[in-house]
């Protein structure tokens, strides 16, 4: 009797011990999450308050950072927005095929194995290493220079893992009774995929390749040896493709907002640290952007492809 | 329109580049930017002027001066264009040595770097002058070291400001890192060929002088050294060294000893497409004309030096 | 049969197309492979450095063609393992609140949040350790730390760049886990703590260390960020956390510019290279035993 009240004390005992444990666990998880949230907030807020009056400054996206009045970032944005799309050209057609074949194709051999294996290094190299590879691969051996081509292509390598992982989840996201339906009807594979799985991805597939740009537009390490470091100087009425001014040729120098930021750090002028939180701030911007725009897509195509 | 053509068209050299890397055997060594564009370049003009594309990489220590220069020089001459590029002199050097850059920038003599045979074929021109001195946190009370008294502190010898006139205080030695002229310069002029034992530490190792000012001016009892044109910044403050001033007219006369040349190398056996384009570059940068410009962003003319200094840092009136 | 022929090239077509993307990339990671290697053994087997004093030597510093890269390896890995510390408290914990506690905040708030902290360019994160890390770490350490740059600062700006890696992968996780083993959890009686302590993580374990070698991975290539806060020291041991030191990826920012192609600094700077690209394909082994062993473990 005596032992059967104490296990019933007890049980009510740990009963109130669990119960408390779970309110000090929710209290402290609740705290970690606030604190996150504040530290988020503190970093944005601290780069826009040194450099929103800057970014704000009439002139500062529109002049060259030449200029003596308002020095502005318009070629480093520029380079920063052909070079991205450059890297897109290259990287979206290789990567979209890759994926299809890794969901479609792919035989389950080692041939596979080796190839995700690929992908995945290329996933997990510092940026550093992409930059000596492509300072002596793309540069050197290719005989490219220092250029915008080889940035682009650098970059590609980091892009690449990310688009190809997002779109082969796009794919095998596909309800399996569109894919069956469509082989049952005669399609072939490649019909299937091109008419069937493609569209039906696409919302997934262009949130993805837009939230991978968000993380180029800011890759700064790979670049140093890759497309340069010096703002190009641009002439926008040029016609001529292979001239280094003309803002179109890929075979040219060129210094994206990330390497500018990193080079004015290094070798500040006047009134450069103005400069690096203006162009910090547009950078930021520029991404959140890029954010906003990958959820405002994704649901605008849903929608549509849904309605249809 | 036209802007969407355009891209359309760039995008088909991307993927036409693409596909060169699948090729990849089908690229060889040869080609490059610099000599690529400049006999596309030549369409459509007609008068005598200079035509032509070069590329200039190397040294980012007087980057910010040449790419002045190549304004100007691209203000004078429309048909020009020069393409400027960072990379630090190691590769600005390596680059003119195999040729895929017209002009390498280098704050250090080639000698110091390269291999006799790569020196080959190189031709050293010497575009200005930088003066370098010691700087320090604008909380120290000291305002002169001797040469020996610098040696002292940057080998290690000395760690206390008292030991140099000073108030108490731990001295906090802020380094370059290996392999900058920058510090190539200071120590040569400085160190007479000491090396600090190994259980010496600097308390940091930063690789640029934008970097230096900033943690000098942050980091109470520090010393470093700059160029010149750094030395004009809140928070840190110029010493003078053996009682001299680190100014332009000292350096000019030969009494402030730590400087060193700029240099563009460049390849005697250039391409004649672009031989003309970059003698030219190089003679504006020389030009009196440009002079004050150079001034301005705290380089010394070569006109005006009393002085020279040859690959073995051996000092010579001029 | 005629009417099938097409059909079967379009399928080839297609084969060949995707195919080559895969092949295409696979070539690259070769060629990189091979290219690192080529360059980073060239200063054992050419240059003629014993890989020993490479690998265990204590100083680095060129201009006496003294080059040890320990001073390196082991800023790397002392910066990776600290913040990763600093960072998994937190990412797990803000991961089990916003899957656990409040999931339509976590997916509606919290996730976006998160998020932005992975825009934020490493550049920016390297100026804004500079500005402020450096300087609170120098506050409160005083003369021991008198610039405030080292390793504890360098891991407390990468701790806030692998966050969000750690954070949203292992929200991935515990969401992945079947909810009827929380509601068994609770029929039994258990308290939410319980179910998330003795249920939800064990389960969720082999893609929770997935995420955190993940953030590792990611903490020990990140390059800029921690170079400009680090101290950037190469020529010794750091002594202790305040210590100014280096990274692999910092020395190689650093030494690149100044290394003339083909000299032995050069190659030594590959060699670096080679460090970072072999450690790579460690952490994605890691990645790939956990996983098979998790696999295992699921039945």
């Amino acid at each position: 009797m005596a032992s059967e009240n104490s296990r019933a004390l007890s049980l009510d005992e740990h009963v109130r011990r669990i119960n408390s444990q779970d309110k000090v666990a929710t209290g402290v998880l609740t705290v970690i999450v606030g604190l996150v949230m504040l530290l988020v907030v503190a970093i944005i807020a601290y780069i826009l308050v040194r450099g929103a009056g800057r970014a704000l400054t009439p002139g500062f996206l529109t002049n060259p950072y030449n200029d003596e009045a308002v020095p502005g970032i318009i070629y480093q944005l520029w380079d920063s927005f052909y070079m991205l799309i450059v890297t897109l050209v290259i990287s979206v057609p290789i990567s979209l095929g890759a994926a299809i074949f890794l969901v479609e194709y792919a035989p389950d051999n080692w041939v596979t194995s080796a190839a995700k294996t690929a992908i995945e290094t290329l996933s997990s190299l510092p940026s550093i290493v992409v930059g000596m590879f492509g300072s002596l691969f793309f540069v050197v051996t290719l005989g490219w220079g220092i250029s915008i081509l080889a940035g682009a292509c650098a970059l590609t390598m980091f892009n690449i893992p990310i688009l190809v992982r997002t779109i082969q989840q796009a794919l095998e996201d596909v309800p399996r009774s569109q894919r069956d339906a469509a082989l049952a009807m005669g399609l072939t594979r490649w019909e299937t995929t091109i008419n069937v799985l493609l569209p039906a991805a696409m919302p997934a597939i262009v949130t993805g390749i837009v939230l991978s740009a968000g993380r180029v537009f800011g890759e700064a390490a790979a670049l140093i040896f890759t497309a340069g470091s010096a703002p190009a100087r641009l002439n926008f009425a040029s016609v001529n493709f292979l001239s280094p001014t003309n803002p179109f040729n890929i075979f040219r120098p060129a210094c994206s907002l990330a390497v500018y930021i990193w080079r004015l750090t290094s070798e500040p002028t006047a009134g450069s640290t103005e400069i690096v939180w203006g162009t910090a701030t547009v950078l930021l911007a520029c991404v959140l952007l890029f954010n906003l725009l990958a959820r405002l897509l994704g649901k605008l195509l849903s929608r549509r492809l849904t309605a249809e | 329109m036209s802007k969407f053509d355009l891209s359309r068209r760039q995008f088909i050299g991307a993927l036409g580049a693409t596909a060169a890397i699948a090729g990849l055997a089908a690229c060889g060594n040869t080609g490059n930017t610099g000599t690529d564009t400049p006999s596309d370049s030549t369409e459509g003009t007609d008068t005598a002027a200079l035509v032509g594309s070069i590329s200039c990489s190397g040294a980012t220590s007087f980057q910010p001066l040449v790419e002045k220069a190549r304004d100007a020089f691209q203000d004078a001459n429309p048909d020009v264009s020069v393409a400027i590029s960072g990379g630090g002199s190691g590769q600005g050097l390596s680059q003119v040595a195999e040729g895929s850059v017209q002009i390498g920038r280098s704050d250090v003599f080639a000698e110091e770097k390269l291999e006799a045979d790569q020196l080959e074929g190189l031709v050293d021109n010497q575009v200005c002058i930088v003066g370098m001195g010691p700087i320090v946190n604008a909380g120290v009370d000291v305002t002169d070291l001797t040469t020996d008294q610098l040696k002292g502190i940057f080998l290690g010898q000395i760690t206390d400001w008292s030991e140099v006139g000073g108030t108490a205080g731990a001295i906090q030695v802020i380094q370059r890192e290996a392999g900058s002229g920058t510090r190539a310069t200071f120590e040569a002029a400085v160190l007479g060929g000491e090396v600090a034992p190994d259980s010496f530490r600097p308390v940091a190792e930063v690789d640029s002088s934008g970097t230096v000012v900033e943690q000098v001016a942050a980091t109470a009892g520090s010393i470093s050294y700059v160029a010149f044109n750094y030395m004009e910044n809140d928070g840190i403050k110029a010493l003078t060294v053996d009682g001299v001033e680190p100014t332009q007219e000292n350096v000019e006369s030969g009494d402030f000893m730590i400087w060193a040349y700029e240099h563009m190398y460049t390849r005697e056996d250039e391409d004649e497409s672009t031989a003309a384009v970059t003698k030219a570059f190089i003679e504006f940068m020389l030009s009196d004309d440009f002079a004050a410009t150079v001034v301005e962003e705290g380089f010394i003319p070569m006109a005006d030096m009393q002085v020279k200094k040859d690959a073995d840092g051996n000092i010579t009136a001029a | 049969m005629a009417n099938l022929m097409p059909k079967r090239r379009l399928e080839n077509i297609g084969l060949g197309i995707t195919g080559f993307c895969v092949a295409l990339v696979a070539l690259v990671v070769i060629t990189l492979i091979f290219m690192v290697a080529q360059q980073g053994l060239t200063t054992f087997f050419v240059d003629g450095l014993n890989p020993i004093d490479f690998f265990f030597g204590q100083n680095w510093i060129p201009e006496q063609e003294r080059y040890g890269a320990l001073p390196m390896i082991v800023g790397s890995f002392a910066v990776t393992l600290l913040s990763t510390l600093f960072a998994l408290p937190i990412a797990i914990g803000s991961a089990i609140f916003v899957v656990e506690v409040a999931p339509s905040f976590g997916r509606r708030v919290f996730q976006p949040f998160i998020e932005l902290l992975v825009g934020i360019p490493s550049v920016v994160y390297g100026v804004l350790g500079l500005y402020v890390v450096n300087t609170f770490v120098k506050a409160i350490f005083g003369d021991a730390a008198p610039t405030g740059a080292g390793i504890l600062s360098g891991s407390i700006v990468l701790a806030i760049m692998i966050l969000p890696t750690i954070t949203t992968l292992s929200m991935d996780a515990l969401r992945a886990v079947p909810n009827q083993y929380r509601e068994g959890s609770y029929a039994l009686g258990c308290t939410r703590w319980q179910t998330v302590w003795h249920v939800v993580l064990k389960s969720a374990l082999p893609s929770l260390m997935t995420a955190v070698i993940l953030g590792m991975t990611r903490a020990f290539g990140e390059t800029l960020a921690v170079q400009m806060v680090i101290g950037g020291v190469e020529r010794s041991m750091p002594m202790g956390l305040l210590d100014p030191a280096s990274t692999l990826t910092a020395a190689l920012t650093a030494g690149l510019s100044n290394a003339v192609s083909g000299s032995v600094y050069y190659h030594a700077l590959w060699s670096l290279g080679l460090i970072l690209l072999v450690m790579s394909l460690v952490f994605i082994m890691i990645i790939h035993l956990i996983g098979r062993k998790g696999a295992k473990a699921n039945g």
